[in-house]
Order: C-alpha cells, then structure tokens, then sequence
C-alpha cells in the first residue's frame, strides 16, 4: 500500500536537517573529488594519433609497415583517427580540438586550402626547429613548391606543415563515345596537349550531338559549380586563370593580404562566367558567351565532387572534371577501364596572353592535404618522428598504389612502375602535365570566408540571379571589405 | 593553557555556525525549502546567465583573424554597428535595408531572403502558424475514437522522431535533380525553378516544408493534452442546447485548449527562432541564412570572427527575448497562461 497521507513522511522522519544538509553536502564534495581523478596507462610504447581520412584506416598496418621500413622507431605506434570526409566539417573539428588546447590528436592532416589560417594564429607547430635538416632541405628542393608555399607561413617563411599529398583535377572523357564520333585523342596527343576551351567545347558538343544529345546522355560535360569551397578555390579559380584573371592581381599577392588590389570585374573573369553560362543555358541566355556552345544544362549548379561523378560513372555523361580519386574509380575495368581518357584541363588565353604571370595556358586548382603537429601534444618527440619518416619515397608510393594520392614528390611518380599502380598508372602523363600548371587559392587568415563570398557572388552569376557584371561588382565590394585588416 | 584557548576559539567558531543551523530548524516548511534550492538556483543562473554575459562582453572586443589571441582590444559597440550595416567578414548580411525616395520609403540592398534577420522572422511566423493549425487539425483527429486510432498516431508521430539530419537528407534528396522527383514535380507545377536548391526562395519553402512536416507533430501532442482535459459533458450540454459543430469548437474546445495552445506555440516560436540544423542539412546556409547560420558561419566560418560571431549571438538572444516578451504581455490575460 502507498501511503497517501503527505504529512507521515515528516512525521515519521528521523533524520534532521542538519544532519541531512551534511550528508548532501559530503556526497557531493566527495562526487565531485571521483570526477576529477582519472587513469593512466602505460605500456611501453608511444601511440601516435594521427587523424587523416577514413580511407587510411583501412590501410594503417601497411602505412605503419612502410613508416618501420623508413627507420620509424619500432616502440612508437601509429593509429589513424577516421577524420570528417567533408573539409569544413573537418576543419571545424581541428579548429575545436585547437581552440581548446587538446593534446590530441598528436598529427593533423590538414587541407592545403586551410592550414595557412591555423599557422598565422600559431595553433600548429612549427616544425622549422624541430625536423632534421636534410628533411628540411629535401621539403625545400623536391616538394612540389606550390604545395610548400601552403604550408609555410608567409611572412616568415618557416615551414610548419608537411605536404602529404598534392591533388589536381584532370579532365575525364569516354575515349569510347569521342572515336566513334571520329575523333583521334591518341593521335593528337589529348593526354598531354591542352586544348583551347573554344575548341574543346565545340569537340564536346559535336560529340554529343553524335551520340543523341540529350535523350542520350544527359550531360556533354559535368563539373562542380555549387555553392561551396570548391567552387571559389577550385573549379571557377582554374578557370579563371586559365583566361588569364585573378582574384588578387596575379601569382604574387597570393598569400599577403592588406595591400593587394582586387581584380575579380576585369575581363577575363567575366568571360569566365559567361562561358560557364553558354555551357549551361546555351543561347536562350543573352549573358551568355556567344562563342561557345551549351555543352550541360545547369544541374550542374547543385553539384559537388561526388555529384558530378555520379551521372558519369553511370554512362550518362561524356566528359567529367574532378580529382585523380575519380580517375581510380572511373578507371576500374569493371567501370570504363580503358575507355577512360584523361587530358589537362583547356585554356582560355595563351599563357603570354594574360597581363599577370604564369597565368592563362592550361591551370589546375592545387588541392591537397598537410601533416601539421599538435603543439600540445603529449608525445611532441614521437609525432615529429612519424612526420619525418613520411618523408620517404617508399611511405609515398605505398600511399599512392593503395589510395590513389600523388607524392608530394613529383620524381618519386616518374620512378615507380606504372603496371604496379593499377587504373591510375595509364594517366600518370596527363597527370605530370596538370602537376606543372597548377595555380593555388589565395589563402590568407580570411580566405575561408573570401571564398564564401565568391562561391556566393559566382553562383548568383551562374544561376542566372544576377548578370556577370553585377555580381563580380558586389563580389568586388565584398572582398575589399574582408581583405582590409 | 595555549589548548585551552584554541578550544575556545573553536567552541566560539562552533557557537557561530550553530546559530544559523538551529535557525534551520526551527523555519517554516517552505522557507526551509527554498534554502535547499538554493545551490540548484545558484547553478541555473550560471548556466543560464553567465553564456549571455560572457557572450556580451566578447560581443565589445575586435576580431583578431591571424595571432594567437581570439579577441583584439575593446571597441564598444563598432560590432554592433558594423553588423547592422553589413561592414563585417560574415558571408551574408543580418539586415540590408536602406531608405528610399519612394513608397515603401525602404529598399532592399540585397534580396529578402538573402538577409538572416528577415528570413528567421519570416521562417518563424510563417512555420508556426502552418504548425499550428495542422497540428491542431491532427489532435482534433487524434481525440476522436475510431479504429486503427493507434495507427494513425504512429503515423501523425513518427517524423518528430526523426533526427534532424535524417530529415535533413529526406529532403535534400527528394530535391536532388538526378535522385528524387521532387524537382521535377515542383517544377511541372510551376511552382519552383530548375535548381531548387540553388535557389533562395525554393530552398525557404523546402526548408519551412521540411520542418513542418516534422514539428506539426509536436504541435500535435501538445494540443492533444489540452483537448483531452476537456470535459467532454460539456459538448453534451452543448449539443442539447443546439450548438453548431463549429460553435461548440470555438465556444468549448478552442477556451479551453488555449493555455496549452499558447505554451506550445511560445515554445515553437523559440524553437523556430534559432533554426539551423533543418537548413544545413538541406539546401545549406549560404542559400538560406538563419541567425543562427550567420553564428555558426562566424565561428566555424574557417576565419577567427569570434566577436563578430558573438555580436549576431547576442543579437539574436535579444530578439527572441523580445519575442518571449511579446508573447506574455500579449496573453497575461490568459487564464493559466504564463502568469
């Protein structure tokens, strides 16, 4: 029976208020001293946390294998972290773990597009007194330098990332599709000599056109041009540049902000624009270039990496850009194998052509991926020997035949034997070409929001919510805005 | 003799700390209560105030981007300023209004739903008056006895347990052009364009669509619980005495489901105020900027504007403690409303 009377309990009650008042109080101060105690555990070896993609969990033994084989000390382990497959996802978790000065992981793997912010707020460390000099001076004379530059503080010139692997975007096509539609690609060389974008959209929509056109394959050609990073550091940047336009005034105000003028409504970006927009809505858009043809629709304004690979990878596109991770999958002989052909992306201006250096000619967008190390971490010794062993020619090539991504050294590619390295070997000439014309973001403490605002401003052009013109001029504004300090 | 007097220090410390220990003793049930919500009061208010505070006060400083130190010197209130007249690094504007020559005597600098202030208050508005009613609509159902009543209410209940990013995922790919039929249908009505989720206006209605379907549910059971204490004699009475169907609602029904009508809707107004999980994983904050995406942006944006971050913050806890305002002067009357 439950008593229902409210009154018993206090009548009942035996234990006063004081003594009640001191008992909580004991439990919890004596809760609270539990909380605070934690274990240690130690066993003789060092655990060095690396947090990388997901895709290197999978092959730790044989990376952890590789690292012993380039004279890692046997007593320190490696475990790889599965890290956010997103970029911003993953950089928000780094920025999180920084923020609040936690020891681990003891290794970032860190985009290139975004290592620069954490260097100039001294979150990661610098390795500059830390690695041995030959290490240090084979970073500086072997490294792709293009990929060295985002990984170095730009006002000192201090090295604090390690370049794990570069990436650059190809341009994939059904080799299959393109002879029967009576083009040679081997015998003109497709694989190393760039096109002009003119030309290659024409080739493009004859093909196409060929094989049924839109009943047929829904797409002539598929990229990425939603609102995301990838727009802003990458598809419209390379681009850009190969008509000869910069965010900043070209190559040398890439990394120093302040100071740099900003040129995004000079001619060549707008071209850009419209270009894209002939592509996508042909000439039933009168902001569209008038020398090319529609060659996709604007579905295209939706997708990302994944997005745009898709409708290829399923027989319904013809040409395809994205990074060499697709070359893998699309390559595979149960995927195309070898009807897939690969050549550097097309130029819009001669290289001499442009009013800014080493720009125009066939451009790459330069992504890729640093080793940084935790300053906070508690195995400071250790990480900085993992990283060092890294820079290895065997760790490369173990990375590159079982993931696909390129060394940071690009002899140590020229060296290997291509019949070992799977799909990816047939394109290893394609991708040396891409390798020599990249062309890096423009990464400076603000980028990460510069690119929003130009993701931003070229979407709304692309969309067809504003005209080229309107939206580079705001885009202009914006970015005067955050580059002033 | 030196014990001694240390004994008498300690028997005066001991008098000391009894008289309030008897004290205790002898209060009232409800006085002795309230002592023992004391530290449960001391820590709601940190909880509760210190964020707000802390936030204030980052919310005075300068955005430090590059340096090891988060926050520069104290600028008062230029965060505030440079917020409301888009001088900031965040990728959309809070509020871009100027003023023109002309009637309205306002103009749009850039779109309407491209301004986070206007599209969290048109979110907010526009997701509880459609929850509202279809949540009421689906209690109605729900209150009455039929068959499969069970069942029904699965169903009516089911997407409040769907996680957000679930639901998020529904929608971005029943509105992805090459995987669901969404886009295709929407746009065979004319109702959106070809790239929904490029598209300011679409993306708003898919992300107000998509939280509607969730949180009418909600709605739902809330309003359940008020109509179940109605005294169903009373529609007896009614009935006898000739009530319409509709009389018997508005005069029985709606006066008594109120208060609980109006907690709900307070409590989905708060809720609808800070959105942001049902846009980010949809059609993503740079198409449709909340309040709460302007935040996020400035914090996990990549670029270290944490005062800038803690100015909309604290902006936006302004305007919902104006809201919470609005809503219990507006229903004090209320019988058991808020009061």
């Amino acid at each position: 029976m439950v008593d229902t009377d409210p009154n018993s309990d206090l009548r009942e009650s035996s234990v006063s208020r004081r003594r009640f008042m001191a008992a909580a109080g004991a439990t919890g101060a004596a809760m609270g001293i539990a909380g605070c105690t934690g274990g240690d555990d130690d066993d003789g070896t060092t655990t060095v946390q690396l947090s990388a993609d997901a895709d290197f969990e999978a092959i730790e033994d044989e990376i952890e294998a590789a690292l012993y084989d380039a004279g890692l000390s046997e007593d320190i382990e490696l475990e790889v972290l599965p890290g956010d497959f997103e970029t911003d996802s993953r950089r928000e978790d780094y920025q999180a773990a920084l923020d609040a000065n936690r020891g681990d992981p003891d290794i970032f793997m860190m985009d290139s597009g975004w290592t620069i912010p954490f260097i100039l707020r001294e979150q990661v460390l610098n390795l500059e007194e830390q690695l041995s000099d030959d290490v240090l001076s084979r970073i500086e004379n072997e490294y792709l330098e293009a990929s060295v530059d985002t990984a170095t503080h730009p006002e000192t010139g201090e090295l604090f990332g390690v370049p794990f692997f570069p990436d650059y975007p190809v341009m994939q096509y059904r080799k299959d599709l393109v002879e029967e539609a009576g083009y040679d690609p081997e015998g003109e060389n497709w694989a190393t000599e760039p096109m002009s974008w003119e030309e290659w959209a024409e080739m493009v929509a004859d093909v196409w056109d060929y094989h049924g056109g839109e009943d047929e394959y829904t797409y002539g050609f598929t990229t990425q041009a939603a609102a995301y990073e990838g727009l802003a550091c990458c598809t419209f940047n390379e681009t850009m540049s190969s008509f000869g336009g910069a965010f900043f005034g070209g190559r040398e105000n890439l990394f120093e902000r302040g100071d740099r003028p900003v040129t995004v409504t000079e001619e060549p970006v707008i071209e850009t624009i419209r270009m894209m927009r002939a592509f996508m809505y042909g000439d039933e858009d009168e902001e569209a270039h008038p020398d090319f043809p529609q060659i996709t629709n604007n579905d295209l304004v939706q997708y990302t990496e994944e997005d745009a690979r898709e409708p290829f990878t399923n027989g319904n596109a013809i040409f395809h850009r994205n990074w060499p991770y697709s070359v893998v999958i699309n390559g595979e002989d149960d995927a195309f194998g070898e009807d897939l052909g690969t050549m550097p992306l097309p130029y819009g201006v001669s290289p001499g052509d442009s009013q800014y250096d080493g720009l125009g000619g066939t451009q790459h967008a330069l992504g890729g991926w640093h080793l940084t190390v935790n300053p906070n971490s508690q195995n400071l010794d250790a990480a900085i020997e993992v990283v060092e062993a890294f820079v290895d020619d065997d760790v490369m090539l173990t990375v590159f035949e079982l993931n696909g991504n390129l060394p940071p050294v690009p002899e140590v590619v020229e060296a290997a034997d291509p019949d070992e390295l799977g799909p990816i070997g047939r394109y290893l000439d394609t991708l040396a070409v891409a390798g020599e014309h990249t062309i890096a973001r423009p990464v400076t403490d603000v980028w990460p929001q510069q690119a929003a605002q130009v993701y931003q401003e070229v979407h709304d052009a692309y969309t067809q919510e504003k005209t080229p013109e309107e939206a580079m001029e705001d885009l202009q504004e914006q970015l005067e805005t955050s580059d002033q300090d | 003799m030196a014990t001694d007097r240390s004994n008498e220090g300690s028997n005066a410390l001991r008098r000391l700390l009894q008289r309030p220990v008897n004290r205790m003793e002898t209060l009232s049930e409800a006085a002795y209560a309230y002592i023992l919500l004391i530290p449960a009061f001391i820590l709601l208010a940190i909880v509760a105030f210190y964020p707000l505070i802390a936030t204030f006060r980052m919310s005075l400083l300068a955005d430090e981007t590059a340096g090891a130190d988060p926050f520069g010197e104290f600028v008062g209130i230029q965060n505030y300023i440079d917020v409301f007249t888009g001088d900031t690094r965040l990728t959309r504007e809070f509020v871009d209004v100027g003023l023109s020559g002309s009637f309205p005597f306002l103009e749009l600098g850039t779109p309407f739903l491209r301004q986070a202030l206007f599209v969290t208050l048109a979110f907010a508005i526009l997701s509880v008056i459609f929850e509202t009613l279809i949540g009421f609509g689906q209690a109605l159902v729900l209150d009455k006895e039929f068959r499969g009543r069970r069942w029904v209410r699965v169903a009516i209940i089911l997407p409040w347990a769907i996680p957000v990013a679930i639901q998020g995922m529904l929608f971005y790919l029943i509105f992805q052009p090459t995987v669901g039929f969404g886009s295709d249908l929407m746009q065979w009505l004319g109702i959106f364009g070809s790239s929904p989720l490029a598209s300011s206006r679409d993306g708003f209605i898919i992300v107000l669509v998509a939280d509607i379907w969730k949180t009418a549910a909600f709605m739902a059971l809330l309003i359940l619980a008020g109509l179940q204490s109605v005294d169903r004699s009373l529609y007896d009475v009614a009935r006898v005495s000739g009530a319409s169907p509709w009389q018997r609602f508005k005069m029985i029904t709606l006066p008594i489901v109120m208060p609980a009508l109006l907690v709900a809707m307070l409590f989905r107004t708060l809720d609808a105020m800070r959105v942001y999980g049902v846009i980010d994983s949809t059609v993503g904050c740079s198409t449709v900027p909340s309040l709460t995406c302007l935040v996020v942006d400035g914090l996990f944006g990549g670029t270290r504007i944490y005062a800038t971050a803690a100015t909309v913050a604290f902006m936006t806890a302004v305007i919902i403690g104006l809201f919470v305002i609005v809503y219990l002067w507006r229903f004090r009357e209320t019988e058991g409303g808020f009061a």
